[in-house]
C-alpha cells in the first residue's frame, strides 16, 4: 500500500497540517496559562476558571494537534486532493476545526460531560459527529474514484478502513456517554493493566500501519510472528479486561508487561522502510519517547510504585511524556511525511524536547515527594512552588518552540 | 524623512483628535450645559451623524482634493470655536450639522488621498498620535470649553499640514474582502467598541478605574503603541488578520466590562482593540478595498464610514443604553461575522463556509435542545452539575484508596459501587488538592464558603483559585449541598476515629517543622495571631472561634492527656462546628502545632 507516498500534498492535506499546527500553538498557550494559574491563582479572571481551561487544553491537544495530522494522513492515503472530492477536503478540515472551536466555547462556559478526553455532550457531540461524517463522505467519494487505479490489496484495505471509520461516530457517541465508564482497579481508583494495554495497543497498531499506508516506501522488517504477537496481545487484552483485577495481580501486571517488546519491535520494524527526507529527527524522537513511555508506564504500574505515585504530579508528568513527548513527535513525523515540508529547525526541536524532558523530570520529582505524605496540601513547601515555576518556564519554552515551528512551516 | 508622509500622519491625527475630543466629548457636555435635554440631545447627535453621512457622499461625488480637506478642517475648527457660545437646540443643531458635515468630508477625502501621500505604516502613526494625544492628561482633563479649543487647535494644525498632490499610488491592489464583507466586519467592530465604551462611561467607579488620574498616560501609551504596531503589521503582512485580532481583543474587553472581577483588565484591552481596528478602518478604502483611483476609493470610504462609522456607532450605544451590558451573544455574533468574512469570503472557501455552517447549526440545535432539559429539583443534584461545570475533577479526586494513607487523612474507604455511582463517575485522576469524597463531613458549610471565596486566606500559598462568583447566585450553596451530600454516609465514623487516634511520638519532630510558623499559616485566619479568637474570618463563622489563650476550653475536656486531646482536635477538627481538621499533616507536624497551641494556653 505504498503507491501514495512522496506525492506532492494537495490543499486538503496542507490545510489539515496548518490547522494542526495552529491548534498546537493554541493548546500550548492554554497549557502555559494553566501552569501560570498554578503559580499565581489570582491571575484567574471571572468565571473562566482553572477547571474550565483544563478540558480546553486537553481536548485541543487531542482533537486538534493529534487528530488533524491523522486527518491529513487519511486525506493523503485516499488521495482526496487528486479526486473529485478535492474541493471539499478543506471543508472537511474546517468542519473539524469548527467543531473543536465550538467545543472550546462550550467548555469555557461550563458545559461539560465530565469525562476527561471525551468531553463532548449535547450539541458539541453532534457537531463533532457531523464533522466526522463530512470527512468520511470526502474519503468515500475519493475512494470510489481513485480505487480503480490501485492494487487489489490496497483497494480492499482502503475499503476496510472506510468501514472502520464509519463506526467511529457511533463509537464516539457511545464512549462519550456519561453512563459509560471503564473497569476500575479497586486499589487505586484508576484503570486496570488490561485497559492500559488496550489503549496502548491502539497506538502500536497505528504505528504498524503508518509506514505501510503512505508515509514511507519499501518493506518493514516485521514478519508474520510480529503480527501474530500483536494479535495475541489484543486477545490477552480482551481476556484480562474481562477478568478484571488490580495491580497486585499477576495477570494484570503481565498484561502490562506485554508492551515491553514493542519498545524494540517497532523501531526495528520501521528501520526497514525508506522514509521521506526530513523525517529522521522526528523518528529518533518518536522512539526515544516511545521507549521511555513503555518502560516508565510498565514500571509505574507495579505494586508499591503505583500506590506511591497515583493521583500525584508524577502521573501528570507521565501524561506529558505521552502527549508532549511521544505524540507530538509522532504527529510531527506524520506531517513531514505526508506534506514533504520540514517542521522546525534543529534548535527549536532540541528546545522542545529539552523543555519536555525537564518538565517531566520536575513533575516526577514532585510526584514522588507528594506520594510520601499529604502535608504539602496545607503547608505548600518550597519544593512545590519551585516545581510549578520550573514547569511554567518549560511551558513558555515549549510555546516558543511551537511558534517557531509554525513560522518555519509557513515560510518553507 | 518623507515630509509628505509625516504631514499625512499629522492630518490623520488632527481629524481623529477633533472627532474624539470635540464631537464625542466636549460637544455633548456643552449641549447639556446649554440646557439641551436628553431627547433634544439625541436629535442633535442624530443630525450630526446624518450630516456626516451626507458630507462623506458629497466628498465622494465632488472628488477628494487636498483643498477640500483643508476647507473641511477649517469648518470643523470654526464650529468647535463657536460651540461654547451657542446655546439651545437650534444653535446645537447648527454646530452639529457643521461639525458632522465637515468631518464627513474630511474623513472620506483623507482616506481616499492617503495612498498618494504615504505608505500604510504612517496611518498607524497618525491614528496613534490622534488617540494618544486625546488621552494626554492635559487634554483629557480640560473643561469642555478648553477641549473645544483643543479641537480648534487640532483642526488648525491639520489645515496647515495637508500635503499637496492627488497622485494615486495604490494600483493593482485587490480587495481583501468583498465590499459587503468589509462593511460587515467594520460595522461589527464599531458596534462592539461603542457598546463597551458606553458601559465604561456609565458604570459607577468604572470610568475612574479606566480613565482615572494616573491611568491616562498608560492609555495614551497603549493607544499610540498599538496603533503604530498596527500600521507596521498592515504594511508587513496585509490586512486580513488585523480585524480578527481586533475583534478578539475587543471581545475580551467587552466581556470583561460585564463582570466586576475583570474590570481592571479593560483599561488595557479596550484601547488596544480600538487602536487596532481604527488604523485598519482608515487604511481600508485606499489600500484594501480594491479601489483603482482616488474617486472609487472615496466612494468606498463614504459607504464604509456611513455604515460602519455613523450607523454602527449609534446602534452600539443604543444597545448598551437599553441592556446595560454587552450581551455575550452579541460578542459571539460579531466574532462570527468578523472571522467568517476573514476566512470564507474568498470564492474558493465557500464550501468550507457551508461545512462550518453545518457544524454550527448542529451545535446550535443541540444547545437549544439542552435548554429544554429540566433543572434538577434538589440542591445537591444541582451542585453536582456545578462540580462538573467548574472542572473540580481536574484537581480533586473522590476516591479513598482502601488500605492506603488516604484512609488516615480522609477516612475509611467506601465500596467501589458507591464511587462508581452517578453519571459521569467522578473518581478523578489527579489531586492538586485533597480528596473530596468526605469533605462535606470534615468541613462546615461556613468554612467551605469562606474557602471558595478566598482560598488563600485559609490556606496560604494554596494553588486553588477563588470561586466567589458562584456565590453571586445559588451555585455556590448548591455546590456545598452536594459536597455535604456525598459525605453523608461517612459522618458517623468521624468522632470514633478521632477518639482512637494516638500520634506516633516516636517519629519525633520533623526537621524544619515549626509549630509557631504552622500556626500563622493554618490558624490565624480564624483564631487570630495571638490565638484570641479574633481572626479576620471570625465574624463570618457560625460560632466565634475559640480563644486559645484564655478559654473557655469546652472542646478539649476529657480524661486523656491534654496534649492528646488538643492534638486530636488539631488533627480531626470538631464535627458540628466550623473547626476543620488538619488530616493531611503528619503526626510530627500535628504535635508541633499542638505544642504551640498549648504554649498559648499557658501564657
Amino acid at each position: 500500500m505504498d503507491e501514495g507516498a512522496f506525492k506532492p500534498a494537495g490543499d486538503g492535506v496542507m490545510l489539515a497540517a496548518r490547522h494542526a499546527l495552529g491548534w498546537l500553538g493554541l493548546g500550548n498557550g492554554v497549557g502555559l496559562w494553566l501552569a501560570l494559574l498554578l503559580v499565581a491563582p489570582g491571575l484567574q479572571a471571572g468565571e473562566w476558571t482553572y477547571g474550565r481551561w483544563v478540558p480546553v487544553h486537553l481536548n485541543i491537544q487531542l482533537y486538534g494537534w493529534t487528530a488533524l495530522p491523522l486527518v491529513a494522513w487519511l486525506l493523503h492515503i485516499y488521495e482526496v486532493d487528486r479526486s473529485k472530492a478535492a474541493a471539499w477536503a478543506p471543508a472537511a478540515v474546517w468542519a473539524w476545526s469548527a467543531a473543536l472551536a465550538l467545543g472550546v466555547l462550550h467548555w469555557l462556559n461550563g458545559h461539560t460531560s465530565g469525562k476527561i478526553f471525551l468531553d463532548w455532550q449535547g450539541g458539541t457531540l453532534w457537531g463533532l459527529v457531523a464533522a466526522m461524517l463530512v470527512l468520511w463522505s470526502v474519503l468515500a467519494v475519493a475512494w470510489r474514484e481513485r480505487a480503480a487505479g490501485w492494487s487489489a490489496r490496497r483497494r480492499a484495505l482502503a475499503a476496510l478502513g472506510l468501514w472502520v471509520l464509519a463506526a467511529v461516530p457511533a463509537a464516539m457517541v457511545s464512549v462519550a456517554s456519561p453512563a459509560a465508564y471503564p473497569p476500575v482497579d479497586v486499589t487505586t481508583g484508576g484503570p486496570s493493566g488490561a485497559s492500559l494495554l488496550g489503549s496502548t495497543l491502539v497506538v502500536v497498531t497505528v504505528m504498524m500501519l503508518l509506514p505501510r499506508a503512505g508515509a514511507a516506501t519499501g518493506e518493514g522488517r516485521a514478519g508474520w510472528w510480529v503480527w501474530t504477537y500483536l494479535a495475541n496481545c489484543w486477545m490477552i487484552f480482551g481476556a484480562a479486561e474481562w477478568i478484571g483485577g488490580t495491580h497486585w495481580q499477576f495477570h494484570q501486571i503481565g498484561a502490562m508487561a506485554l508492551l515491553l517488546p514493542w519498545a524494540v519491535l517497532l523501531p526495528w520494524d520501521w528501520a526497514g522502510f525508506a522514509w521521506p527526507e526530513g523525517t529522521r529527527v522526528w523518528r529518533i524522537a518518536v522512539f526515544g519517547w516511545w521507549g521511555m513511555l513503555v518502560l516508565s508506564g510498565v514500571t509505574m504500574y507495579l505494586p508499591f510504585l503505583l500506590d506511591r505515585v497515583k493521583f500525584t504530579q508524577a502521573l501528570v508528568g507521565h501524561s506529558h511524556l505521552a502527549m508532549a513527548g511521544f505524540t507530538t513527535s509522532f504527529c510531527a513525523l506524520v506531517l513531514v511525511a505526508v506534506t514533504g515540508r520540514p517542521l522546525g529547525g534543529g534548535r527549536s526541536v532540541a528546545l522542545w524536547h529539552g523543555a519536555v524532558l525537564v518538565m517531566i523530570g520536575v513533575l516526577a520529582a514532585m510526584g514522588w515527594r507528594e506520594g510520601g505524605g499529604f502535608s504539602w496540601m496545607e503547608l505548600n513547601p518550597v519544593w512545590r512552588t519551585a516545581g510549578f515555576h520550573l514547569r511554567a518556564t518549560c511551558g513558555a519554552l515549549m510555546l516558543g518552540a511551537s511558534i517557531t515551528w509554525i513560522n518555519h512551516w509557513r515560510k518553507s | 524623512m518623507n515630509r509628505s508622509a509625516l504631514r499625512a500622519a499629522v492630518v490623520i491625527a488632527a481629524v481623529y483628535g477633533h472627532f474624539l475630543i470635540f464631537a464625542q466629548f466636549a460637544f455633548v457636555e456643552l449641549l447639556r450645559a446649554g440646557g439641551v435635554d436628553a431627547a433634544a440631545e439625541r436629535v442633535v447627535l442624530g443630525a450630526m451623524a446624518a450630516a456626516g453621512v451626507v458630507g462623506g457622499f458629497v466628498a465622494a461625488w465632488r472628488g477628494a482634493t487636498p483643498v477640500l480637506v483643508r476647507v473641511a478642517l477649517g469648518v470643523a475648527g470654526v464650529s468647535a470655536a463657536l460651540a461654547p457660545w451657542v446655546g439651545g437646540l437650534a444653535g446645537g443643531l447648527g454646530v452639529a450639522v457643521a461639525t458632522g458635515g465637515a468631518l464627513g468630508v474630511a474623513t472620506v477625502s483623507l482616506a481616499a488621498l492617503l495612498p498618494g501621500w504615504c505608505g500604510v505604516a504612517w496611518v498607524g502613526l497618525g491614528t496613534g498620535l490622534g488617540y494618544g494625544g486625546c488621552n494626554v492628561p492635559w487634554v483629557f482633563t480640560q473643561s469642555p470649553v478648553g477641549q473645544a479649543w483643543v479641537a480648534v487647535g487640532f483642526a488648525g494644525v491639520g489645515v496647515l499640514a495637508v500635503p499637496r498632490g492627488v497622485e494615486w499610488r495604490a494600483d493593482g491592489r485587490v480587495a481583501v474582502f468583498p465590499w459587503w464583507g468589509a462593511l460587515g466586519v467594520f460595522a461589527a467592530l464599531v458596534w462592539l467598541d461603542s457598546a463597551a465604551f458606553f458601559i465604561i462611561q456609565h458604570v459607577a467607579d468604572f470610568k475612574a478605574g479606566t480613565w482615572g488620574d494616573g491611568l491616562l498616560w498608560r492609555n495614551a501609551a497603549v493607544h499610540f503603541g498599538v496603533a503604530v504596531g498596527a500600521g507596521w503589521w498592515l504594511a508587513r503582512a496585509g490586512a486580513r488578520l488585523v480585524p480578527v485580532v481586533a475583534w478578539g481583543v475587543l471581545a475580551l474587553a467587552a466581556l470583561a466590562v460585564n463582570a466586576a472581577a475583570t474590570r481592571g483588565l479593560v483599561g488595557w484591552w479596550y484601547p488596544a482593540g480600538v487602536s487596532l481596528y481604527a488604523t485598519a478602518l482608515v487604511a481600508w478604502p485606499g489600500w484594501y478595498s480594491g479601489a483603482d483611483g482616488v474617486r472609487p476609493a472615496a466612494w468606498r470610504a463614504a459607504l464604509l464610514f456611513a455604515v460602519a462609522g455613523w450607523f454602527a456607532s449609534a446602534n452600539g450605544i443604543g444597545m448598551a443604553q437599553s441592556l446595560n451590558c454587552v450581551p455575550v451573544a452579541f460578542v459571539v455574533g460579531a466574532g462570527v461575522v468578523v472571522i467568517g468574512v476573514a476566512l470564507f469570503s474568498n470564492h474558493g472557501n465557500r464550501r468550507a463556509a457551508v461545512a462550518v455552517a453545518l457544524v454550527g447549526t448542529v451545535v446550535g440545535l443541540g444547545a437549544l435542545a439542552d435548554r429544554g432539559k429540566p433543572v434538577p429539583p434538589s440542591a445537591a443534584a444541582r451542585g453536582r452539575q456545578v462540580y462538573l461545570a467548574e472542572g473540580c475533577i481536574h484537581c480533586h479526586s473522590q476516591y479513598v484508596r482502601p488500605g492506603s494513607m488516604d484512609e488516615a487523612a480522609w477516612g475509611s474507604a467506601r465500596a467501589l459501587d458507591v464511587a462508581r455511582a452517578g453519571a459521569p463517575v467522578l473518581i478523578g485522576n489527579r489531586r492538586q488538592g485533597p480528596d473530596l469524597a468526605t469533605v462535606g463531613a470534615r468541613r462546615s458549610a461556613a468554612w467551605l464558603r469562606a474557602h471558595f471565596i478566598n482560598p488563600q486566606q485559609l490556606v496560604p500559598g494554596s494553588s486553588m483559585p477563588a470561586y466567589g462568583p458562584l456565590f453571586a447566585d445559588a451555585r455556590g450553596e448548591d455546590l456545598i449541598a452536594y459536597l455535604q451530600g456525598t459525605a453523608a454516609g461517612w459522618v458517623n465514623t468521624s468522632p470514633g476515629r478521632a477518639g482512637e487516634w494516638i500520634p506516633n511520638k516516636a517519629a519525633g519532630v520533623a526537621p524544619g517543622t515549626d509549630g509557631a510558623r504552622m500556626f500563622v499559616r493554618l490558624c490565624t485566619a480564624c483564631h487570630g495571631a495571638d490565638g484570641l479568637g479574633d481572626g479576620a474570618l471570625a465574624g463570618g463563622l457560625t460560632k466565634r472561634p475559640a480563644n486559645l489563650a484564655d478559654g473557655p476550653f469546652l472542646w478539649t475536656a476529657g480524661t486523656d492527656s491534654l496534649e492528646l486531646r488538643v492534638a486530636r482536635v488539631v488533627k480531626f477538627g470538631l464535627p458540628g462546628t466550623d473547626m476543620p481538621g488538619h488530616e493531611v499533616l503528619s503526626d510530627a507536624e500535628v504535635l508541633a502545632l499542638t505544642g504551640h497551641v498549648l504554649r498559648l494556653r499557658q501564657r
